[in-house]
């Protein structure tokens, strides 16, 4: 600002001075002239008079301070020169002014050497005897004026800049304070040049929509954190760089690390090769899959590489945690192989049976027999069908008819199912407590109690006790199974709820059943939210409780 | 000029890690060998070792670059020189693994060592080795120093294991030439443990600028 100022003031002043001095050097050069002429002449005059009465004496007197003054006798020799040699002279008879005098009487010229940048004036006069008079005088030329007009316009000039440069600063200064102390938070509250006036509208506006962009900027930015706070799957965001641009807290919990590792590189998180070795391949290939185990926990990483037009700007990981998945796999696998293997066992003994019957090999009095096996091994077949048909049952989850079905009723008619059973092992059945009302489904619950029952009296000592006990309270209902049978081993206690799965691994036959029933009662227990608690002592006998909420 | 400085030290960080990932994988692959009594393992191995060899040199490289050009002082003079004297142990940290992978090879699948606590010994290297690589990604002095602890740990499994081999030698002296496996495998242990403690002095003496005599 300033500096254009001055530069301005200094342009100005530079071209007034140019065209003064230009116009100056003009006027006052005519002006010298016509001066000097008239004084030129009237010097001539003068000597023509003081030739004519005194004759070359006067000349001789004059010295060679006053104007050149020349002689010229009518043929155009030199009579006389006060500055010069005249016998070095030539003849003048062709000089212009010597002419013209000689026909007019007077004559004047103007010679102009350039070498010397200077004027030569010639006045002549004719005198009474036909001889000529000269003065000539030299004057400067507007070269030479402007020359020496030079030196006081340099001083100007450099005056005239200093006085620029402080005028230029105070009136910059004058100019920028109100500039200066416009408040931009408030533009529309000034008032300032009325100039500005659009320039400081345009500002209050754009403050505005910058604000209003920001605010909506940082309200996406929320809602993003917000979805991916809780995302149960890790996410974290890479650049290009493998920096760590954005971590959720799932992913922090997995990595074991804090916001801190914002801006870190990733391997200082995670410095698996398999991970480092996929954000490769997804960069070069755009998609990449791991699974790595991590914490005693399998998880899975996808890892999925940015692409814009500029090129790759980053990495998106997102971890699952797939240990349920596959364990679930792992079930599904062992509970096909567990259900071809029980569904196999006893049709080989139907089939082996058979077939001795049908080649004659079975002795008439054994034929019942093997008759009896036959249908004991079918029915089997048929208990384990109903079994799992009712398990997948349950994990289909399907809706069921829910009743109001009092506990107590329900373990009544259980052991009443029951009791032929018991009277042959002598064991003897015990029930008390009260209603245990709750809404559930009849079928299902009938399922738990007879399984649990069942269960009690199969694994029992012959001659020992059941007790049964149903409890309710204001939110909940439940039953209690003791007996005083084999109990189970501390290392099978968590695992007696799988399917087909057995404390006695020879899948003997004696004891019957499946190996279902209790995976039938966990299913049964949660598809009702119940809790199961399970405390055996080996040789002590087992208890059973479950707790079911009323509705 | 600086910016350009921290891109390279970042980089250097960076090698590092990836070079203690790689010393990470070629013990974890032997300690998992020993205990399934893999003789194939050395295969596996030796392309790690290999690599973590061509870490080194890269590394050395790139310290050696950072210190000529940028003349580093301080703090970043100590996280170099730290780093130099660092590769050195990962170095012989992986030559290590690749030695025990050979001697498994040896072995013959045999399995006699059940009376060595090598598996506990393997499990406590591995422990010591992440944690000195976690201590200098994240530059944290109070692990850093709870690894020089732990290596009497693993000299004590060391100690032990002699004393075992010795009775197994004495009851059985056909034993002899497997008991000496043995107990080479278990001296490489404890050197990798030795090394891990070493690079948790490097981390104390980048961050503090003290370097602890062990």
């Amino acid at each position: 600002m300033k500096k254009k100022i001055f530069q301005s003031i200094l342009n100005v002043t530079v071209v007034i001075l140019f065209v003064s001095l230009m116009l100056i050097t003009g006027v006052l050069h005519n002006y010298f002239q016509k001066i000097q002429n008239q004084q030129l002449k009237e010097e001539l005059t003068l000597a023509a008079l003081g030739v004519e009465q005194r004759g070359i004496s006067y000349l001789s007197g004059l010295g060679k301070q006053n104007n050149r003054i020349t002689w010229i006798a009518s043929d155009g020799d030199i009579l006389f020169d006060n500055q010069a040699d005249i016998t070095k002279m030539e003849n003048h008879s062709d000089r212009e002014e010597f002419i013209e005098a000689i026909e007019t009487g007077v004559g004047s010229s103007l010679r102009h050497s350039y070498t010397l940048t200077k004027n030569t004036f010639y006045e002549a006069k004719l005198l009474s005897d036909g001889s000529v008079l000269r003065i000539s005088m030299y004057q400067k030329s507007v070269l030479a004026l402007l020359w020496g007009l030079i030196q006081p316009f340099g001083i100007i000039l450099i005056l005239a800049i200093v006085v620029a440069y402080f005028i230029a600063e105070r009136i910059a200064k004058q100019i920028m304070e109100p500039l200066d102390e416009i408040d931009l938070e408030h533009p529309l509250r000034e008032e300032s040049y009325e100039e500005l006036a659009p320039f400081l509208k345009r500002i209050h506006y754009q403050k505005k929509q910058i604000r209003w962009q920001l605010e909506e900027l940082n309200q996406k930015k929320l809602e993003f954190e917000q979805v991916i706070s809780h995302m149960k799957e890790g996410l974290v965001l890479l650049d290009a760089k493998d920096q760590i641009i954005s971590i959720n807290p799932a992913a922090m919990e997995l990595f074991q690390t804090t916001l801190e590792c914002i801006g870190n590189d990733f391997l200082s998180v995670e410095r698996k090769q398999k991970l480092t070795q996929t954000i490769e391949k997804a960069r070069e290939e755009g998609w990449g899959q791991v699974r790595i185990e991590k914490n005693n926990r399998e998880y899975q990483f996808d890892v999925t590489s940015i692409h814009t037009e500029k090129g790759i700007i980053g990495s998106v990981i997102l971890a699952f945690d797939i240990t349920e998945q596959r364990n679930a796999e792992k079930m599904r696998r062992e509970f096909s192989a567990n259900v071809s293997h029980e569904l196999k066992t006893p049709l080989q003994s139907i089939i082996g049976s058979a077939e001795l019957l049908q080649n004659n090999l079975v002795k008439n009095e054994d034929v019942p027999r093997f008759i009896g096996h036959i249908h004991t091994e079918a029915s089997r077949l048929v208990v384990l069908i109903e079994d799992v048909i009712r398990l997948s049952e349950l994990d289909e989850e399907q809706k069921m008819e829910k009743d109001e079905i009092s506990l107590y009723q329900i373990t009544a008619e259980v052991l009443e199912s029951l009791k032929d059973k018991a009277t042959i092992r002598k064991i003897r059945l015990n029930l008390e407590g009260n209603e245990g009302r709750m809404t559930g489904v009849y079928r299902l619950l009938y399922e738990v109690v007879y399984n649990l029952c069942e269960n009690a009296i199969k694994y029992n000592v012959d001659g020992g006790n059941v007790s049964v006990t149903i409890k309710e309270t204001e939110k909940e209902a439940g039953i209690i199974v003791e007996d005083t049978g084999i109990g189970i081993p501390v290392e099978h206690q968590n695992r007696v709820f799988e399917r087909f799965y057995r404390v006695d691994k020879s899948h003997s036959k004696k004891s019957g059943g499946t190996g279902l029933g209790l995976s039938i009662v966990k299913h049964a227990v949660s598809y009702h939210n119940g809790t199961i608690e399970l405390t055996s002592e080996e040789g002590n006998g087992t208890k059973v409780e479950i707790l079911f909420p009323k509705s | 000029m600086r910016s350009r400085f921290d891109e390279q030290l970042m980089l250097l960080n960076k090698e590092m890690i990836e070079m203690g990932a790689l010393c990470e994988d070629a013990i974890e692959l032997v300690a998992k060998a020993l205990e399934t009594n893999n003789a194939e393992i050395y295969k596996k191995v030796r392309p790690i070792s290999l690599e973590i060899d061509q870490k080194e040199k890269d590394i050395e490289a790139r310290c050696m670059k950072l210190l000529l050009q940028q003349q580093p002082v301080a703090r970043d003079l100590r996280q170099i020189s730290a780093a130099l004297k660092m590769i050195t142990d990962m170095e012989r940290i992986g030559d290590q693994a690749e030695d025990i992978a050979e001697i498994i090879g040896y072995l013959n699948g045999e399995n006699r060592n059940g009376s060595v606590p090598l598996q506990e010994m393997a499990k406590a290297t591995i422990k010591m080795v992440t944690e000195s690589i976690d201590a200098y990604v994240n530059k944290d002095v109070a692990l850093a120093e709870a690894i020089l602890k732990e290596d009497d740990i693993i000299d004590e499994y060391f100690m032990e294991s002699k004393r075992r081999l010795i009775k197994m030698v004495a009851e059985n002296p056909e034993n002899g030439e497997y008991a000496l496996d043995l107990l080479m495998v278990a001296k490489y242990f404890e050197r990798i443990g030795d090394h891990a403690t070493n690079i948790a002095e490097w981390v104390i003496f980048s961050v503090t600028g003290v370097h602890e005599e062990a």
